[in-house]
């Protein structure tokens, strides 16, 4: 049908117009201003679906970097403890060896035998290292790693394990163990590195000149602990490797999210100036269609 | 012919233009009235007086002009088609408005809502996997899982509290319907007593038109014109208006946001029989009727309800199930972490069951105090696939989808709307050029009449006053 145009229809369609223009201008300075593409998940839901996933996945990342930092804390702690055990076994198997050597005297003999109990305290303190409160040698199990009962001759040591490993979640499928088993480390029972050392301190002042059999037990445990050395030394190394993974994947999950959720600054800022100049010339036509009338053309 | 009868038809000119003077003065004074219909006079002229016959002195010539009444300019098809535009625009506007106010109180994703809180949670147990021998850790825990109960509550209870409003705002628009029937009836009555008598009831007919277009647009009303005049309004094939008595309608079910997610749906019923529902296909009310609609059919919130129920649920009985089965430090065993308080909704009741830290079961039976490996699981079921956070990923997404095409086809529905008003104005509404040009020929017409009778007043002056006076 052919359409009668009236002051009403020109004045309803120019005020349409303007409102679209508005709408539109309000809708860009709105993505503009809070630099989201998508605020209500009408806006695009596939896109709000993917950013919820993606955003749980950032805090996922972000947990399982606290818990690498965690584990990467207690691998470091239960090296360290490891090297100075090390250290302690190697120095008592030296003094095994001069024990072994020649003839000594009984001061020089119980002065040997006193460092090897200096050695076999310091292996005890070194199993009941703490990290954080946990006893890193005593598993899942709270309380110390090894408890000694000096009541009886030779003392005995016990393990407070349950053998349970303490573990890291460092990745969606990566999950690291970061302590040791104390009891495979410093041995069980009487082949314990303390129960070992006893018996060479024991020997020493017994005025035994053959200290093979000690040195061999030693060595034992020394092969013992290098064995983890290694062990703990590889589990660090996957943790650091892990650690460089997440920071990646938190970098890409950003990105995703960006992609995603965040406007092209200058596309909006192109399509709001493109939406500026449409509504002054909306404004204009506005102003010029609604004003003349027949009556300003006659007397 | 009479010698006076010019006189008479100038006289008749006279009148008639003055009349169509006023109709235009009627039209410019409403030019900017809501409802308005232009309004035009009919002239007709008025033939010749008789027959002629032997001594008849007649010319033949008509004897002027005379009004034939003022025509109101509308049209009934395109009212109608506004009407029935109306009554759909208005049913998906009510739509969806009630999925955009639904969609902001879940915030999703712009707002950190419901999935923020679960992440929470899970990197909480995450943290009790790690250091299961600090009360901290455990303590956290259990605030976050309040913190995710709450925003269950929350939701649950935005969703209950549109619901009451959308029957608020259903009682009052059907009150209003039932105003503006009463009206609609009072009206074809007047009018009908004003056409009775001869008079002119044009501006009655506008006030009607509009009272039943709103009707349209509240309860998807049409209209039928009777021989009469008078217009009758059915809603959903039975009437509303018939001639001057107007029936009423009425709300009636359930009552509360408990009874609609029990299954129990709104309806609006003819007052005088409680039991017949209304049948509304279209108006506002009709869009909110199927928002307040009970889950089974389609309801918007009550729906909403239902999965929140479930996601409720959901995060329950994932994370129960690996709680019980784990022990805690002191070696009791696990029980529920999350219970839901008896006789309420499962969003709405969901809560924390343990009270101490002391009680957060993080290790499995016999593997130290301080194991950690329950917790570690429990952690998991954030990226579970079928874990209560993909679970809400679908709710969100589907809400977003529905939201998006309720607002689409409410805006197609708006366009056509515009459009259909657009065409019903290009036809009814006052052009100021053309009534200024109407003025203008009218206002021409009438000079020439006063010339015509200044021409016979002059030719009778020469007849009466200058007749036989010759010499003089």
């Amino acid at each position: 049908m052919v359409s009668r145009v009236t002051h009403t229809t020109v004045q309803r369609s120019t005020l349409a117009n303007l409102q679209l223009n508005l709408a539109t201008a309000a809708r860009l300075q709105q993505q503009m201003s809070s630099g989201r593409r998508i605020s209500t998940a009408s806006d695009d839901p596939a896109g709000a679906s993917d950013l919820l996933r993606l955003r749980a996945d950032q805090r996922n990342n972000a947990q399982y970097v606290r818990n690498a930092a965690d584990g990467d804390a207690w691998l470091a702690t239960v090296d360290d403890s490891l090297q100075a055990t090390l250290l302690g076994l190697r120095q008592a198997r030296d003094l095994a060896v001069r024990a072994g050597s020649g003839a000594l005297n009984a001061d020089a003999r119980e002065a040997l035998a006193a460092e090897v109990d200096a050695r076999r305290d310091e292996l005890l303190q070194q199993a009941n290292t703490t990290y954080s409160g946990r006893h890193v040698f005593a598993g899942t199990s709270a309380g110390p790693a090894v408890t000694a009962d000096t009541t009886t001759t030779p003392p005995t040591y016990t393990w407070n394990s349950t053998g349970a490993p303490v573990t890291r979640q460092v990745g969606p499928q990566a999950t690291v163990q970061v302590d040791a088993d104390g009891a495979s480390v410093f041995g069980a029972g009487a082949g314990s590195a303390f129960a070992v050392l006893d018996a060479l301190a024991a020997s020493i002042r017994a005025g035994s000149n053959d200290m093979t059999s000690h040195i061999d037990a030693i060595d034992t445990r020394l092969s013992a602990a290098l064995e983890h050395v290694a062990s703990v030394g590889a589990r660090h190394s996957q943790v650091l490797a892990a650690q460089d993974t997440l920071a990646d994947r938190s970098v890409t999950l950003t990105q995703h999210v960006s992609g995603i959720e965040d406007v092209d600054l200058a596309e909006i800022i192109l399509q709001v100036q493109a939406q500026e100049v449409a509504y002054q010339g909306a404004l204009g036509a506005a102003a010029k269609v609604l004003q003349p009338s027949l009556l300003d053309f006659l007397r | 012919m009479s010698t006076f009868s010019g006189v008479g038809t100038a006289l008749s000119s006279l009148i008639a233009q003055r009349q169509a003077l006023d109709v235009s003065a009627q039209n410019i004074a409403n030019a900017n009235t809501v409802g308005y219909t232009r309004q035009r006079l009919n002239l007709t002229s008025i033939a010749s007086q008789s027959v002629p016959s032997m001594f008849a002195t007649t010319d033949g010539v008509g004897q002027g002009t005379r009004s034939a009444g003022t025509m109101r300019l509308g049209d009934v098809f395109l009212d109608a088609k506004v009407r029935v535009a109306s009554g759909n625009a208005a049913f998906l506007a009510a739509r969806a408005q009630a999925h955009a106010a639904l969609e902001t109180s879940v915030g999703e994703p712009a707002a950190p809502g419901l999935s923020g809180l679960l992440s929470d949670l899970w990197a909480g147990w995450a943290d009790v996997a790690n250091g299961s021998d600090r009360d901290a850790a455990r303590a956290v825990l259990l605030e976050r899982g309040n913190a995710v109960a709450t925003g269950l509550h929350t939701l649950y209870a935005d969703a209950r509290t549109q619901w009451q409003q959308a029957r608020t705002t259903t009682v009052a628009l059907v009150d209003r319907v039932n105003t503006a029937a009463t009206s609609v009836a009072d009206l074809n009555e007047k009018i009908l007593a004003i056409e009775n008598s001869g008079g002119s009831a044009h501006e009655l007919s506008d006030q009607r038109d509009l009272l039943v277009t709103e009707l349209a647009s509240l309860v998807g009303a049409t209209s039928r014109v009777r021989e009469n005049g008078q217009v009758d309004v059915l809603v959903g094939g039975n009437t509303l208006v018939t001639g001057d008595d107007a029936s009423a309608l009425a709300v009636s079910g359930a009552t509360s946001f408990v009874q609609a997610t029990a299954g129990e749906a709104v309806t609006v019923v003819w007052a005088r029989l409680p039991d017949h529902p209304a049948g509304l296909d279209g108006g506002r009310v009709a869009g909110l009727l199927s928002v307040l609609a009970p889950a089974g059919d389609g309801g918007l919130l009550t729906g909403a309800a239902a999965r929140y129920d479930a996601i409720a649920t959901e995060i329950a009985t994932q994370v129960n199930a690996l709680h019980t089965t784990g022990v805690t430090p002191t070696g009791a065993a696990g029980g529920d972490f999350f219970t839901f308080t008896a006789g309420q909704p499962a969003a709405l009741g969901l809560t924390v069951a343990l009270t101490q830290a002391g009680q957060v079961a993080a290790g499995a039976p016999g593997q130290g105090e301080y194991d950690g490996s329950v917790a570690a699981r429990i952690a998991q079921l954030g990226t579970a696939a079928t874990g209560p956070d993909a679970r809400w990923r679908g709710v969100v997404a589907d809400l977003g989808v529905q939201t998006a095409s309720a607002t689409s086809r409410s805006k197609v529905a708006a366009t056509m709307l515009a459009s259909a008003e657009s065409q019903q104005l290009s036809n009814a509404s006052v052009d100021i050029d053309e009534e200024t040009v109407n003025m203008l020929a009218y206002q021409r017409a009438y000079e020439g009449a006063a010339r015509v009778l200044t021409a016979i007043d002059e030719m009778l002056d020469t007849l009466i006053n200058r007749t036989g006076i010759v010499g003089r």
